[in-house]
């Protein structure tokens, strides 16, 4: 074994809980294609070998260990990962840019998704020096892209667009962030509808065949 | 907190699995050798992300194994120093505290970082802060009411700064036998430490600054803590 580069390329945590989410899948998959193999060779009659599997690979134990846990650990509520997608990644880092900081900096915005000027304060050095006035702005992006799921309090903007309606009054502002909203829904569903409909159709598959 | 990491290795496939497409089985076989496993200064490994280069799988002379060398790139838990990460209260004694995230276990607080003034309760088997303190002895913070201590209990969940990571490589050294009876080994030091700081404002159980929501100077939210 060789190590060629310790740290090539830093990942976030939506990266990483993707690629564990995906794996967990292909393990189901997987156990169902073995158990479905087990039950035909069982009906056909045909001695079974235990642990003779030559068409599937087993999931090694550790591995599954550590998958199991990291997406309990990632997917935990105090984390804003599992509420994440990646347009809402992207849409965030382009925010980000204005504002100079350091790659480090922008991963654990996109990690912790700060909420409040502490939490910024602490993943950013010389906060004040550096953002100054724009600090509460950056706030605000970040809440504003990362969705409101994670916030306790109500966004201003949110708030304020409610009394409108209320009022009957300007609604032209209210439509305006509301389109934006939608839009990125939109772009989101398309994306996830790809994801589920691979799933569901080899779900589906095996599902007939069993049957 | 997680990173990429480039290794080539040598990678043996059995013949039974030969029927299977060799991507499939080579990476099995490396999440089987590295997945839950720290490989000494790069972290631990948690999957394989992708194969980036495979050569051609060789026989050797002994075995029936065909033996591919493999360039990959795993998915590895190495947090940088002065990342700040989010985790668990594990446990707590008088040296400091013992974090987890669920998958890695060996992150502590000593107590030299941990807020000041602090101190460690032995009744509540947990340490605690006394913000805005002149106090400074143990025996001192002990006798003040509990009313105003910030505990630091197990199962918060609290916000921390790496300070820096160590790696053990301990040699396994012989078997000991007694009386023909092989001895289990008292386990070693960890592989892989973390150690972690939250004497900063803003680091510590997460609770404890959510209270402070509009606050701009780091003194404030103290004040604001004090009242809540």
């Amino acid at each position: 074994m060789e190590v060629i580069n310790a740290r090539s390329a830093l990942l976030s945590n939506y990266e990483v809980l993707t690629l564990l989410k995906e794996l967990e899948s292909e393990h189901l998959a997987r156990t169902k294609a073995i158990q479905r193999i087990k039950k035909e060779d069982e009906a056909s009659g045909k001695g079974v070998i235990p642990g003779n599997n030559t068409t599937v690979v087993e999931t090694s134990e550790n591995l599954r260990t550590v998958e199991v846990e990291a997406i309990g650990y990632l997917g935990a509520d105090y984390l804003p990962t599992s509420g994440q997608t990646p347009e809402g990644i992207t849409k965030l880092v382009k925010a980000l840019e204005p504002y100079e900081l350091t790659k480090t900096e922008k991963l654990q915005i996109v990690n912790l998704a700060p909420t409040t000027p502490v939490e910024l304060y602490v993943i950013v050095e010389e906060l004040e020096d550096r953002l100054g006035e724009r600090m509460d702005e950056l706030l605000e992006n970040i809440q504003t892209i990362q969705g409101t799921s994670t916030v306790a309090a109500p966004v201003n903007g949110v708030s304020e667009g409610a009394q409108i309606i209320q009022e009957g009054e300007g609604v032209a502002t209210w439509a305006n962030p509301g389109g934006f909203e939608e839009d990125a829904d939109a772009v989101y569903d398309e994306d996830m509808f790809d994801d589920t409909g691979e799933g569901a159709g080899v779900e589906g598959d095996l599902d007939a065949e069993e049957d | 907190m997680f990173c990429l990491s480039v290794i080539k290795d040598k990678i043996p496939i059995h013949p039974q699995h030969f029927s299977i497409p060799a991507e499939e089985t080579i990476t099995a076989e490396l999440n089987k050798k590295y997945a839950n496993r720290v490989l000494h200064d790069v972290g631990l490994c948690i999957c394989v992300f992708d194969l980036s280069k495979v050569g051609e799988g060789k026989v050797r002379y002994g075995d029936g194994f065909l033996w591919y060398e493999v360039t990959f790139r795993m998915v590895v838990f190495r947090p940088f120093e002065s990342e700040v990460v989010v985790s668990k209260v594990k446990s707590s004694d008088e040296d400091g505290i013992r974090l987890t995230m669920g998958f890695f276990d060996d992150m502590y607080i000593p107590a030299m970082y941990l807020p000041q003034p602090s101190a460690f309760d032995p009744n509540e088997r947990a340490h605690f802060w006394l913000p805005g303190s002149e106090l400074t002895t143990a025996t001192e913070l002990l006798d003040t009411p509990t009313s105003e201590r910030m505990y630091i209990d197990q199962g918060d969940v609290v916000r921390v700064r790496v300070e820096q990571d160590e790696f053990c490589d301990d040699e396994p050294g012989p078997v000991k036998v007694v009386e023909g009876v092989v001895q289990e080994k008292a386990r070693g030091r960890p592989p892989y430490t973390v150690v972690c700081s939250i004497a900063e404002q803003g680091l510590g159980p997460v609770a404890w600054w959510n209270g402070a929501q509009v606050v701009e100077e780091g003194e404030e939210g103290e004040d604001a803590m004090e009242e809540g």
